[in-house]
């Protein structure tokens, strides 16, 4: 991995919103290097940050938050610096690209499919109309829109679900981004849709070569398509390793935590587990790790003193004071050992889960 | 589509009916009919004569419908062979109680018996002092709404005219000219001579084929068609070099696309030297628009203004909410919100005398743009808050809407997604009230209308209904209410032009 080029460096990055006169900090210093080519997974609960970070990529921050600190360099720019559209054009849209959640309301409804296609590839490619629409149905045949020519005049409304969010990363893929940010793609989809738009954004990377960062909560998701995974706990990672190592040898409490409430792996006849107690407020300065009041692990050093990332492998890395060499052994949870073998024992030979 | 208009007419003319049944029954149902003679001065005249007052009281009624009423002639011409022995009165004469010896008259065999046809139909038998009896029978509400229904559409035939001097008039519908020499249907028996024709105003082609028929206004505006009331022209005669049809050139203030038939016996001189034909009963040019063409003029111009002002500067606070642009929008639209209108009015009334502006209409009249320009911007500026404040707020509805998040995520900056993407979105509700707003004007403002002394429709409905108009009453009533159902229609079809979302179809039909 770490022979690959870097694509995209975000260091230190700070967060701060304005609300009713508070000060709210969202991402709590976070750096991460994201590797061209490779797809990463940034995985963790509602209001941990994982959509304010990747908007700091984008400029998309809503008007009221500000980067308070750090930096985020691609192709040599520093993208904190960014303020205006003007700033922005080139970049947004061009380069990096962003799906969203609901492709029922990411489309305007009154305009048509295709002029919402057409009206990227003029603006970033500067073509002319007639080849932006060739390329428009170009791209709506490789997300796998039968008949495209003639729905290229159709509206959001005259699509369904799925066909829509194919048409939302045939827009996003459409002036060949080096980033593509899917925002939980796949939240507002049912099962089979999912793991088709899952593919295609699959299949369609080998094509196009760029790098995928998921945002999700969905570790199913996770699972099957991330090279790299990042955990976020209250702004911050907390954990960060390739897929296999977050998924089997997971070293923060936290991932533990979110393993260990996985339906699928909960045992037949106990109750699901669930992590007691809520996230704290990000509008008070945390003191010692995040996650100490919710950890049954935690020491008396986590509610006083932040830990450091603590290097497991050369891609692995946990904040946890847990891999201190001081701290006593502590056993992951019953539900998630030896998680490889149960794995293999809930799913079929194609890695699909048997349910 | 074709399907869904249909039935949706179907369903507003059925409405539009139920709508003038409802007021036919309010007016003539709950309304004491003594009411009408409240504003009536020619009464108190008559308070000396009862003969006199019962005759004009019940000639009035039986005009408005409420009742019929026949007089001792009209049973002997309807019932008797011997019109005199029925009209004949016995004079006896007696002795009262005060010992004075008064007349006493009492009808002959012949006029007891026609009298009795009456009170056996259900009719209410009295007598004049004269002598002569009189009879009335109340019309039930479900005949009067019945009458109202059946006359409310008059339609122009060769057969309309009954001239009992004229028996070989030639009745036939044929093209020719006018007396411009523009082409014109024309047609002889019926009751206009003109019933389509060309001519140089708005818009340019007219009928007189079918017209519409609410009875005559009273007490105000008394013997004249309620409809002629609201859409005949206004103020002095103006007159114009006119060519007659026999060729004499005269200056005159006649509309000859006007003209209806006049009875033979009613011809007089002046007719006769002008006119070959009957067609000599015209109407005049005269110097001011038409009640409703006046509310028109000033609505269209007040409309126009309000839209130029109210939806970019809606746009523009949308676009650059809580800046300063936003703040001074929503002063101006809480300032016009809570000043009361008339306030308003006087307040721009008066700011507009010192830009020397006529105060009241009447000053220069229709023919001087500077009756129009004060009271058009006041009516426009008294209905801008509301359209800038639901324009921005469709607009901010609409800019927080996801596609506009993914918009930006394209790539597109902020001025091409307000072009592009919301606008599109937001000006649709917008659209929809368009039709309503250009016909609904017909209905004039009742306080701007009076305040410039504007001689429109804003005060006709109150007025009618103060003085107890009934005819009129129902003739706006009917009015409003179509043209409510034809504006809401309208605005339906422009929908389907701005969202694609909306096909007007019924169920079962394809698209």
């Amino acid at each position: 991995m770490s022979e690959r080029d870097v694509i995209l460096s975000a260091k230190d990055v700070e967060v701060q919103f304005q609300v009713r006169g508070r000060i709210l900090t969202a991402i709590r210093g976070i750096s991460l290097d994201i590797y061209e080519g490779e797809t990463i997974a940034i995985v963790g609960e509602s209001g941990s940050g994982k959509s304010v970070f990747t908007k700091t990529f984008t400029g998309m921050l809503e008007t009221n938050g500000q980067i308070s600190n750090g930096s985020v360099i691609f192709e040599g720019k520093d993208l904190t610096k960014l303020k205006k559209d003007q700033d922005w054009e080139g970049i947004r849209g061009a380069k990096i690209s962003t799906v969203f959640q609901d492709p029922m309301t990411s489309l305007n409804p009154v305009r048509t499919i295709g002029y919402q296609i057409a009206e990227v590839i003029i603006k970033h490619q500067k073509k002319s109309k007639d080849e932006a629409k060739k390329l428009a149905i170009k791209l709506m045949e490789e997300v796998g829109i039968s008949d495209a020519a003639n729905r290229y005049d159709e509206y959001p409304f005259q699509y369904s679900g799925g066909m829509r969010q194919r048409i939302v990363i045939a827009i996003a893929l459409a002036c060949h981004p080096k980033i593509l940010i899917c925002d939980e793609p796949t939240t507002a989809l049912d099962v089979t849709i999912q793991a088709q738009i899952l593919k295609l954004i699959k299949d369609l990377q080998k094509e196009y070569g760029y790098t995928t960062v998921y945002i999700t909560h969905d570790l199913g998701v996770v699972a099957n398509v991330a090279d790299r995974v990042a955990v976020m706990y209250a702004g911050q990672i907390v954990e960060i390793g390739k897929a296999e190592e977050v998924f089997y040898t997971p070293k923060h409490p936290y991932t533990w935590a979110l393993l260990s409430s996985l339906p699928q792996l909960g045992i037949k006849g106990e109750d699901l587990y669930a992590i007691t107690g809520t996230p704290p407020s990000l509008y008070d300065k945390v003191v010692g790790d995040a996650f100490a009041p919710r950890n049954p692990y935690a020491m008396q050093i986590d509610f006083e003193e932040e830990p450091p990332m603590f290097k497991v492998s050369d891609t692995h890395y946990a904040k946890t004071w847990l891999l201190d060499p001081r701290a006593p052994k502590a056993e992951p949870p019953k539900a998630i050992q030896n998680l490889h073998k149960r794995l293999l024992s809930i799913t079929d030979e194609r890695g699909d889960y048997r349910g | 589509m074709k399907r869904y208009f249909l039935g949706r007419l179907i369903r507003s003319i059925f409405s539009i009916f139920i709508v003038v049944i409802i007021a036919i029954v309010m007016i003539f149902g709950l309304i004491p009919k003594e009411k009408v003679f409240e504003n009536d001065p020619q009464l108190s005249k008559l308070s000396g004569k009862p003969d006199d007052r019962t005759t004009y009281i019940y000639t009035r009624w039986e005009e408005l419908g409420y009742l019929d009423y026949v007089t001792q002639a009209d049973m002997c011409k309807a019932y008797s062979d011997d019109y005199n022995e029925c009209m004949r009165l016995d004079v006896t004469q007696e002795t009262n109680e005060t010992g004075k010896v008064v007349d006493v008259y009492s009808n002959s065999e012949e006029g007891q018996k026609v009298i009795k046809i009456y009170e056996e139909q259900g009719y209410t038998v009295d007598y004049m002092t004269t002598g002569f009896a009189w009879a009335s029978r109340d019309n039930s509400i479900f005949n009067i709404a019945v009458k109202y229904i059946t006359n409310m559409f008059k339609v122009d035939n060769p057969w309309a005219v009954t001239d009992p001097d004229n028996p070989d008039m030639d009745r036939s519908i044929y093209f020719g000219t006018d007396n411009n020499g523009m082409p014109a249907l024309k047609c002889s028996g019926c009751e206009h001579q003109y019933l389509i024709y060309v001519d140089g105003s708005f818009p340019f082609i007219h009928q007189n084929w079918i017209s519409l028929n609410f009875g005559r206004s009273y007490p105000t505006y008394s013997g004249s068609y309620t409809m002629d009331v609201i859409s005949d022209q206004q103020g002095e005669y103006v007159q114009k070099e006119v060519t007659f049809d026999n060729g004499t050139t005269a200056m005159s203030s006649l509309d000859l696309h006007s003209c209806q038939y006049k009875q033979t016996s009613t011809l007089d001189r002046m007719d006769k030297s002008r006119f070959e034909t009957n067609y000599a009963n015209c109407k005049s040019f005269k110097s001011e628009a038409s009640m409703i063409n006046m509310s028109y003029i000033f609505g269209i111009i007040s409309l126009i203004i309000a839209y130029i002002i109210a939806i970019p500067s809606g746009i523009i606070m949308a676009q650059k909410k809580d800046k300063w642009q936003d703040k001074l929008g929503m002063v101006y639209i809480n300032v016009m919100i809570a000043v009361p209108s008339l306030a308003f009015i006087y307040f721009a009334r008066n700011i507009g005398i010192m830009f020397n502006q006529p105060t009241k209409f009447p000053t220069y009249g229709g023919g001087d743009i500077r009756s129009y320009i004060l009271p058009g911007i006041i009516l426009a500026l008294l209905s801008t808050a509301s359209l800038m404040i639901w324009m921005r707020r469709y607009m901010v509805d609409q800019s927080n809407a996801d596609y506009v998040k993914f918009a930006r995520a394209k790539g597109l900056s902020q001025g091409e997604i307000f072009r592009r993407h919301i606008l599109k979105n937001a000006i649709i509700p917008i659209v929809n009230g368009i039709p309503s707003s250009i016909i609904l004007c017909i209905g004039g403002s009742v306080i701007t209308e009076s305040v410039f002394s504007i001689p429109g429709m804003g005060k006709m409905l109150p007025d009618a209904i103060n003085a107890n108009n009934n005819a009129m009453i129902i003739t706006l009533t009917f009015i409003f209410t179509a043209l409510s159902i034809i504006a809401l229609l309208l605005g339906d079809v422009l929908m389907t032009f701005v969202d694609p979302r909306i096909q007007l179809s019924s169920k079962g039909e394809t698209r």
